[in-house]
């Protein structure tokens, strides 16, 4: 196959998108079906009156940060499509983040290529922010998190992270991995770190799955005040003051309508209306009574107990960590709309150079099980909501097979990765403590 | 590659710093425009509880909502019946009256699932017997829809056909939550305004007709027994208003125009939303938490066995 550059990729990629977003705007204007989310109306009615100087929780439905609304502003004063451009940019730099996250750790130039091509010519992602959705900006912030932890940026990192749990909340489930990862034996302020290259890993794997134990018992007290390192306290306190001071003054331009909206909802909402999640159904059967609290403990159970075993176990292999809790966190959740599949797709390319998984079969298995219980569930979708057929429980054992797809692909690529921890083991470490790290 | 990255570090923070004290700038700047003209915006008024969507009508609607914070339906029929000015008309004090009639002569919903079009077809009809000279004037049709429980009217769908000119005016007023399920809702009224044209009452319009369409969205139903649960759609109040070019101003008549009993007569237009089924709450509520720990499980299980063979593996090596 003849190998593609990556300016020759980029450049097409920037076409098809420009094209996208000037076919949407005919679309919208000459059919009835439009193209362009529903969504970036939301947006772009929020930022019309961020830019009168009204609060842009007066568009109902409107709950994400202001500065999403900040940012579109220009869709009032310059023109309604400058939110996609943006979008669209941030989703090109994803493709860049990810080239350049994979150039760092040695990972040859045509995998390189082939990893970026699954974002950047995948129709899913590439509609999403032509479409004007706003998650190729969270996606392209993730991605620079990580590029500035390989870097030994760590302020930078933590003041990327605190703002982007302050955009988008689900992001706080990488808060534990990253934590993990500064160990100070292999990273330090001020130092860059060692990264582990692509060819050591697929050689030879010492380093395991990157999970911590603590070998001697004795010594617990000794690894829990291990685990307070000036790297760890710098991280969690900047990223924490940069969260609560965006929060903070928010909060202050628009009180207590901002929480309820953009982070409150979040935290409390069940939707009992027909989504991917295996809950909906459950929802909409008890929503005219309150749930116990044994209910709400035991649909919380599963996704809290997954996320944290793969942070045990992964953690090191940061990229690899951060794929499977994203895939994990939307696969349990109590809400799932396909927007989603976004955050753990810009994580997808970052993984596959460590995978063993070859194309055929498993992993055409692994394409055409999620693509066929997607599709499935989306064609009971349709008959409800545009048939007006009772297809309630048809639709719920759908979206049971649907979390059994991402089970699969979970187990598949854990079962097929080469485990490969982000940094290097430093020479001259300064744990003194028997804390056997794999 | 690493003074590359350095480059688009400091770009990137440059270009943010840059975009967002632009944006406050333009913030600042774009509300003091707003004091003298208007900005570029997607919407005219952005109150979401009323929701009204026009030019410069008013809403009958709106009054009534004014003073009540709900809809009752007996209370809306008088503030119709008691609290606006119907036929009385200055410019027409002295003539006889032309009073015209707006009847609804075909009504039913278009389309499948839970997005649907309300069509009504509605005659205008002038008395015989009113045909002279009137001052310029314009009228309105106002169909004042009173949804039933389980329906809503998005207003932004509304806006949308308004840009388009399918309307002169829209309205939502009520509940405008288009997320809740029914139980948790509360009714909502959607007014729209159709021009029927330039002097309607001088002119041969007798037996116009005019067809309005309304997009409706179906709510999640109760629960019931049966796989589905009936909605019904009462009659729409209907007026005319038209205003007249007075010697020193301008006066705007108000016409009711229902005859409800006809209505009755053509068959109420029902609407059968899907619904949960009770029954399927117990086997539901099971299955899907022994699907979560199950997967929940097999993850966990993977995860720790994948461990143990890593490390089995590399004793292999050694």
């Amino acid at each position: 196959m003849a190998t593609i550059s990556f300016r020759s990729l980029m450049l097409f990629s920037a076409v098809l998108r420009l094209f996208l977003i000037i076919y949407g705007e005919w679309q919208d204007i000459h059919m009835e079906v439009r193209y362009t989310d529903v969504d970036y109306f939301v947006f772009s009615d929020a930022a019309s009156l961020v830019a009168l100087g009204k609060s842009p929780y007066k568009r109902s439905t409107y709950r994400y940060s202001p500065l999403i609304a900040f940012l579109l502003i220009p869709n009032a004063l310059i023109h309604r499509t400058w939110g996609k451009i943006l979008f669209s940019v941030s989703d090109l730099l994803v493709g860049y983040f990810i080239r350049t996250i994979l150039k760092l750790r040695g990972v040859p130039e045509n995998l390189c290529t082939y990893s970026v091509m699954l974002w950047l010519l995948n129709p899913f992602t590439f509609t999403i922010g032509t479409r004007g959705n706003c998650e190729p900006i969270v996606c392209a912030m993730v991605l620079w998190i990580i590029i500035c932890l390989m870097n030994g940026n760590l302020l930078h990192a933590a003041f990327w992270y605190g703002l982007v749990v302050h955009l988008r909340i689900y992001p706080i489930i990488y808060a534990f991995p990253i934590i993990l990862t500064l160990d100070q034996s292999r990273f330090q302020s001020g130092k860059k770190p060692i990264l582990t290259d692509w060819s050591s890993s697929k050689i030879q794997s010492t380093n395991g799955s990157g999970s911590i134990k603590v070998s001697d018992p004795c010594h617990i007290w000794v690894s829990l005040k291990s685990l307070f390192t000036r790297g760890r306290l710098l991280f969690g306190l900047i990223s924490a003051a940069v969260f609560f001071f965006c929060t903070g003054f928010f909060f202050y331009l628009y009180a207590w309508e901002f929480l309820h909206e953009a982070l409150l909802y979040h935290l409390t909402r069940t939707d009992p209306r027909h989504n991917f999640s295996i809950y909906f159904y459950h929802i909409y059967l008890h929503y005219e009574h309150e749930f116990a609290l044994s209910e709400k403990l035991i649909s919380f159970l599963p996704q809290v107990t997954v996320q944290l075993v793969l942070i045990w176990r992964f953690a090191q292999d940061l990229p690899f960590c951060f794929f499977l809790q994203t895939l994990a966190f939307v696969a349990f959740n109590k809400v799932i709309t396909a927007q989603y599949f976004v955050w753990f797709f810009c994580l997808l390319p970052l993984v596959l150079p460590w995978t063993n998984m070859k194309l055929k079969w498993e992993g055409w298995a692994c394409i055409l099980f999620w693509i066929g219980a997607q599709s499935h569930w989306l064609m009971w979708g349709y008959l409800l909501e545009f048939n007006g057929k009772n297809v309630f429980m048809q639709l719920w054992m759908a979206s049971l097979l649907f979390l059994a797809a991402n089970t699969y692909v979970m187990v598949t690529f854990i079962l097929r990765h080469t485990s490969s921890p982000v940094f290097k083991r430093l020479e001259h470490g300064h744990s003194n403590i028997p804390t056997k790290i794999d | 590659m690493g003074i590359q990255q350095f480059k688009l570090q400091v770009s990137l923070r440059l270009g943010i710093a840059l975009y967002f004290f632009a944006s406050i700038s333009c913030c600042k700047h774009a509300s003091t425009i707003n004091e003298v003209g208007s900005c570029t915006s997607n919407l005219d008024d952005s109150n979401p509880s009323s929701s009204a969507l026009h030019g410069v009508n008013e809403f009958i609607t709106e009054a009534y909502f004014e003073k009540h914070a709900s809809l009752i339906d007996s209370d809306f029929q008088g503030f119709l019946s008691k609290e606006i000015p119907l036929e009385f008309c200055e410019v027409l004090q002295d003539k006889l009256e032309p009073v015209p009639k707006l009847s609804i002569s075909h009504r039913h919903l278009i389309g499948e699932g839970s997005h649907r079009r309300l069509s009504s077809s509605i005659r205008l009809e002038i008395q015989p017997g009113s045909k002279f000279t009137l001052p310029a004037h314009f009228c309105d049709a106002i169909v004042v829809e009173i949804l039933p429980s389980g329906v809503f009217a998005d207003p932004f769908e509304l806006q949308h056909l308004l840009q388009r000119g399918v309307f002169t005016g829209a309205a939502v007023f009520g509940d405008t939550n288009l997320e809740l399920p029914s139980v948790r809702s509360n009714r909502s009224i959607v007014e729209i305004h159709m021009d029927i044209g330039p002097n309607v009452l001088s002119g041969n319009n007798n037996g116009l007709e005019i067809n309005i369409e309304v997009p409706l969205h179906a709510r999640y139903a109760p629960l019931g027994e049966h796989e589905f649960s009936r909605v019904e759609f009462s009659p729409p109040d209907l007026f005319t208003r038209c205003s007249f070019e007075g010697k020193s101003h301008k006066q705007s008549c108000i016409f009711l125009s229902t005859n409800k009993s006809l209505e009755l007569k053509a068959g109420a237009v029902v609407w059968d939303v899907p619904c949960g089924i009770k029954e399927h709450t117990g086997i539901v509520s099971v299955v899907t938490f022994f699907s979560a720990i199950v997967s929940a499980l097999l993850i966990v299980f993977t995860a720790f066995h994948y461990s143990d063979t890593t490390g089995c593996n590399n004793l292999k090596q050694m």
